[in-house]
């Protein structure tokens, strides 16, 4: 089962970029409302280019915007997986 | 609610009214022997009323009218819909077999309805499939 779980910040940073609505977000980046609604909510997790477009519209890294809350159970080290 | 959710709902309400009506006229047919063109033209009624309203629906406002998401829930609505028919076959299979018993028959001519019931349940769980993935305020 995958538990695997996506934060995001989109709501603090539109704020924070002049009380951006969801609309105007939205046709920054080239989606519906009712996605980006989606992806606030963490209903629906984004595509990377999406992910990509969303924080290029905040000046912000994907990092900044999304945040992963999953297992982290695979090591980073690539030599230590084997 | 977007375009597509106002149709999926007329559809579904539409097919929705037109099954019952079936049940209804083919319940009447066997237990009170009358007729059952009335409702059965009622149904057809019902179900071409929601199918030509499902295409009065204005496009949605805004620059952006569909994007990856709704791709991804029109994927999903069609796998639903391609699973709903295999369940589909699978019952009009062993139904008969299971009601009227292993040695009975059934005219030929009532195979090709199986496609109509096919197309019929392929659609429904299609646009079943579409109002479930965008949710009840139709935001989710």
């Amino acid at each position: 089962m995958n538990n695997d779980h996506i934060t995001n910040q989109i709501r603090r940073l539109r704020f924070n970029h002049g009380e951006m609505t969801q609309q105007q977000l939205a046709d920054k980046v080239g989606v519906t409302r009712q996605t980006i609604i989606a992806i606030e909510a963490g209903k629906y997790a984004p595509s990377l280019p999406l992910a990509f477009r969303i924080a290029r519209a905040f000046n912000a890294s994907v990092e900044d915007v999304f945040q992963y809350e999953g297992h982290d159970d695979i090591p980073a080290d690539p030599a230590e997986r084997t | 609610m977007n375009r597509e959710q106002k149709r999926a709902l007329a559809i579904v309400i539409g097919m929705s009214l037109a099954f019952v009506l079936c049940v209804a006229a083919f319940v009447i047919h066997r237990l009170a022997d009358a007729s059952p063109k009335p409702l059965l033209i009622l149904a057809s009624v019902a179900l071409g009323t929601g199918v030509i309203v499902s295409f009065r629906f204005k496009p949605d406002e805004g620059a952006v009218t569909s994007d990856e998401r709704d791709k991804l829930i029109t994927k999903n609505a069609n796998l639903a819909g391609f699973g709903a028919v295999y369940l589909f076959i699978i019952l009009a299979s062993f139904a008969p077999i299971g009601i009227l018993g292993e040695k009975a028959s059934i005219p030929v001519t009532s195979l090709p309805f199986l496609l109509v019931g096919a197309g019929l349940c392929q659609a429904f769980a299609f646009f079943v499939a579409i109002l479930v993935q965008y949710g009840r305020r139709g935001q989710g």
